[in-house]
């Protein structure tokens, strides 16, 4: 008994003599995390959202993760952005710059009037950087909700296991961070960006269930990953100049599957990995080169594919190798082809319009907002590009005039009552045209669905 | 003596039906089927054994039954007749778009034995009135030789399911009688009857749950389908592609006088309706010169039994109403296909798969019929430990497409006899994968 308490209050000490410092650390970091709300407005709701954010430079340019904002969500819907610093309770305005296609983060930047209070990240980079030691000690910011001002609260942890997916990731013993916040060392210096926590596999009991459930659960307050800071200086730079981080480098080789192991060896591929190609994306870059669905792509600009684990992390990594190209930039690939090994050149296109970009308008009347097709829509509805007409249904009102004919959410609309809609500009015209006929009692429509169509008969009284 | 024969006459008329002649006869033409069949769902061969009902047609051994009672995955098939004595019988063919199947009783043990049996009489099922007192004759929960009584509650049931036969699509050509008589499990393939005993439809289904809302195949459209089994041992129909929908109140719309025409809602690709030229919202107005009025969703399918009855291959004159013009389309037809293609078990590797058809290669948006869909695997076998799940379709397997099932049987069997690895490509949700069969 005395000697359990003699250990343990060797080890309180021991951590005691070194956390002095903490405080002056922590008040100086303090400055590099903010709250960044923003409301999101859809046909018929506005709701607010709150992501945290970092702080990269002396102009209050802030990212914050990937996830903090829905993808179906268009710039044009994102309203009100505004930015508090930890433990404030009123913000100030931010203006959204657009997101990043290679790290995925979205871009703010604050109010010059707070600029001052802010201080970037990079101000606590190390001279010499280093992955962080296994067991090495970090520690981060959370931040508490608006209802407590955002007051910024402690964490410390261990890391625990350093991975490749593909950026290099550190995993740590338990929260280390608020998702998108900075993980620092014991010196304060920058080791890391907290990502988006984990799942963790848990087993839930209840009265009713006594033989037990799994269950994942994710914390999102707090993360115990983080990207490590050589997988985020080098990028901070690339702050968008349009709201979808144009230009954008296309290669279109699509439904990209890693190989596993068995497979590999069954290939003799030694000490890598490969992806096999499902389709070969109409008109890309990667048709002109040569590229046929099925190719199982061995090598990038001669660099075969690593090995890394899990197996689709390999998928990832060939995603950004086109993502951090610009188009114009060539690409040669290695692929197999049956037995054959073949070299395509590659000269990387732009990426075509993107559903977030596409036009779309809302008719209340009706409950429905329709929305140009692009490139994508004809992808995911398996059509060719030239088959490519009509519009899709972006949002249904349930149990709005269209929802209650049974339209649904992504349904392709191909005619309006009885005439081909070629383009979206026709489409809308139509809409608006029966829209503002206030005898109109019912509309038809032409949708096609999973490669079957149908007739809806839309009743507006 | 005449006096005898009017009394006589009287009494049938008022007799309850039990004691009526045809209806002794027909419960004397009543059998139990007890089915032990076969299925390959889960990466195994795997046997079960279900119960129905059947009716005996003719002197020599006809048995009428459900098609989801025997199907062509029966491996037993065994019939118990009213004289409670037992009897081997081998399936003459089946139709699950009727959900009827014919049986032939084991004539030769029949005679070896001296077993006696009746056959019933088929009535005509388009009289039926609505409130007509029936009676389901079957073997309900194993209760052998069970009588219900109800009546007929609509004659004209519209009642299309898309895989309501053990998965196979059924009710698209034919509509159905409805009635109150307690149909329960068991009851399936047993007889619905007039008062006189004679069969006016074939017991199938019932909703589950739901009080005495049964539903039998009218004789007037089994009998037709009778005949084709037991000439041809299968129904053969004709499919142009067309997935018609009533029009109910949309003639306004079309410009359409009332009870005319059919609305296409759509058009299957790569049909021979999309190779002539139809388009959905095309409105139907007559098959070859003759009138169609497809307005309430019952008329639909005498509509489709009317183009499936066509000759495979023949021509039908379509004509055709979009927007103000009217016009002919000629249209080849070609044969129907279920979307079930035929099942087998690769047991080395833990792995059911079935073909894939012309419909479920449409319906999934798969280039062509190449493949095998996987309907199951076993755990822990090979298949499933490469990865491998149900609703992966295997396109190639060691680098050749997998044209046929004997493709895969092929690897399979060398498989068998020397195991080594296999290269595996199969697709699921379009994305192509390689998976690596080991021993």
């Amino acid at each position: 008994m005395m000697s359990r308490c003699l250990l343990l209050c060797l080890l309180l000490t021991g951590g005691a003599v070194r956390a002095a410092e903490l405080p002056a650390l922590w008040s100086e970091r303090l400055k590099t995390v903010v709250a960044v709300e923003f409301y999101t407005e859809t046909e018929t709701e506005r709701r607010p959202t709150i992501a945290y954010g970092t702080v990269i430079d002396h102009n209050g340019t802030i990212i914050l993760p990937p996830v903090a904002v829905n993808p179906r969500m268009t710039p044009s819907q994102l309203k009100e952005f505004k930015v508090y610093r930890a433990g404030s309770a009123t913000g100030v305005p931010g203006v959204y710059l657009g997101q990043d296609a290679l790290t995925g983060w979205h871009y703010v930047r604050a109010d010059a009037t707070q600029r001052t209070e802010l201080q970037p990240i990079t101000d606590f980079a190390a001279h010499q950087q280093r992955e962080p030691a296994m067991a090495e000690e970090v520690w981060g910011i959370g931040l508490r909700n608006k209802e407590e001002d955002f007051q910024p609260y402690l964490l410390v942890s261990r890391v625990a296991l350093v991975q490749s997916l593909p950026q290099r990731t550190a995993i740590a013993l338990q929260e280390v961070a608020g998702p998108g916040l900075p993980v620092f060392n014991r010196a304060g210096e920058f080791v890391g960006l907290a990502a988006s926590s984990f799942g963790q596999s848990f087993v839930q009991f209840s009265r009713m269930d006594r033989s037990g459930t799994p269950v994942v659960l994710v914390n999102v307050e707090e993360s115990s990953a983080f990207l490590l800071a050589s997988d985020v200086l080098p990028y901070l730079g690339r702050v968008p100049t349009n709201f979808f981080g144009r230009p954008l480098a296309w290669l279109g080789a699509f439904g990209m599957q890693p190989v596993d192991p068995d497979v590999a060896k069954f290939l003799h591929l030694e000490n890598q990995s490969a992806v096999v190609v499902s389709e070969v994306l109409e008109g890309s870059p990667a048709e002109l080169a040569g590229m046929k669905a099925r190719d199982i792509l061995l090598a990038i600009d001669g660099a075969p594919l690593p090995r890394m684990k899990p197996d689709r992390v390999v998928v990832a990594y060939v995603e950004r190798e086109v993502e951090r190209r610009q188009p114009g930039a060539t690409m040669a690939l290695t692929v197999l082809r049956g037995d054959a090994r073949l070299e395509l050149k590659t000269v990387l296109g732009e990426e075509p319009r993107l559903m977030g970009e596409a036009e779309r308008k809302y008719f209340d009347r009706i409950g429905l907002t329709i929305r140009e097709f692009v490139y994508g829509d004809a992808v995911a509805l398996r059509v060719r590009k030239s088959a490519a007409s009509g519009v899709i249904a972006h949002f249904v009102k349930p149990n709005g005039p269209a929802g209650g004919a049974g339209l649904h959410t992504d349904d392709w609309i191909k005619e309006i009552d009885g005439v081909e809609v070629k383009t979206f500009a026709a489409a809308a015209q139509k809409l608006a045209e029966i829209e503002a006929d206030l005898g109109r009692a019912e509309f038809v429509l032409l949708v096609s669905r999973g490669g079957e169509t149908a007739v809806l008969r839309v009743k507006l009284r | 003596m005449l006096r005898t024969a009017l009394l006589g006459l009287a009494l049938v008329g008022s007799l309850p039906a039990s004691m009526s002649r045809g209806f002794n006869q027909l419960l004397d033409a009543v059998v139990r089927i007890d089915v032990r069949e076969v299925a390959f769902e889960d990466g195994a061969k795997r046997f079960s054994a279900s119960i129905g009902s059947g009716v005996i047609l003719s002197a020599d051994g006809l048995i009428l039954t459900n098609a989801h009672v025997a199907s062509p995955r029966a491996v037993e098939l065994s019939v118990t007749l009213s004289s409670l004595e037992r009897v081997g019988a081998r399936l003459v063919g089946w139709d699950h778009w009727t959900d009827l199947a014919l049986l032939q009783l084991d004539v030769a043990e029949v005679k070896r034995r001296g077993l006696k049996f009746a056959h019933a009489e088929f009535g005509d099922s388009d009289k039926l009135f609505v409130g007509e007192t029936v009676y389901a004759v079957g073997t309900p929960f194993g209760l052998t030789r069970t009588a219900t009584r109800g009546i007929i509650s609509n004659n004209n049931r519209y009642f299309e399911d898309s895989n309501g036969v053990n998965g196979y699509e059924t009710g698209a050509f034919n509509t159905w009688l409805q009635t109150d008589a307690a149909i329960n499990p068991g009851n399936s393939g047993g007889p619905l009857v007039t008062e006189d005993g004679r069969v006016i439809g074939i017991s199938s289904r019932g909703y589950l749950g739901a009080n005495n809302l049964g539903f039998a195949i009218p004789a007037n459209t089994a009998k037709r389908v009778v005949e084709g089994l037991s000439r041809n041992g299968s129904i053969t129909r004709s499919y142009i592609g067309i997935v018609p929908r009533a029009l109910q109140d949309l003639e306004n719309f079309y410009a359409l006088a009332l009870n005319t025409g059919l609305l296409v809602n759509s058009v299957d690709p790569g049909s021979p309706a999309a190779r002539a030229g139809l388009r959905p919202g095309d409105i139907l107005l007559a098959i070859n010169g003759e009138k169609v009025d497809g307005r309430f969703p019952e008329q639909l399918p005498p509509i489709q039994n009317r183009i499936a009855g066509a000759t495979v291959g023949s021509t039908l004159r379509l004509t055709i109403k979009r927007g103000p013009a009217t016009g002919e389309y000629n249209v080849v037809t070609e044969k129907l296909e279920s979307r079930v293609g035929e099942e087998w078990v690769l047991e080395k590797w833990g792995l059911s798969v079935r073909k894939v058809s012309r419909t479920f290669a449409r319906e999934n948006q798969l280039e062509d019929t190449t493949g095998v869909f996987v309907i199951g695997v076993q755990p822990g076998f090979p298949a499933d430990v490469a990865g491998l799940s149900r609703g992966d379709v295997i396109t190639k397997i060691n680098q050749r497409p997998v044209a046929t099932l004997a493709t895969i049987q092929a690897v399979h069997t060398a498989y068998e006899k020397k195991p080594e690895p296999v290269l595996v490509e199969a697709q699921r949700n379009h994305q192509v994968s390689l998976y690596v069969l080991k021993p």
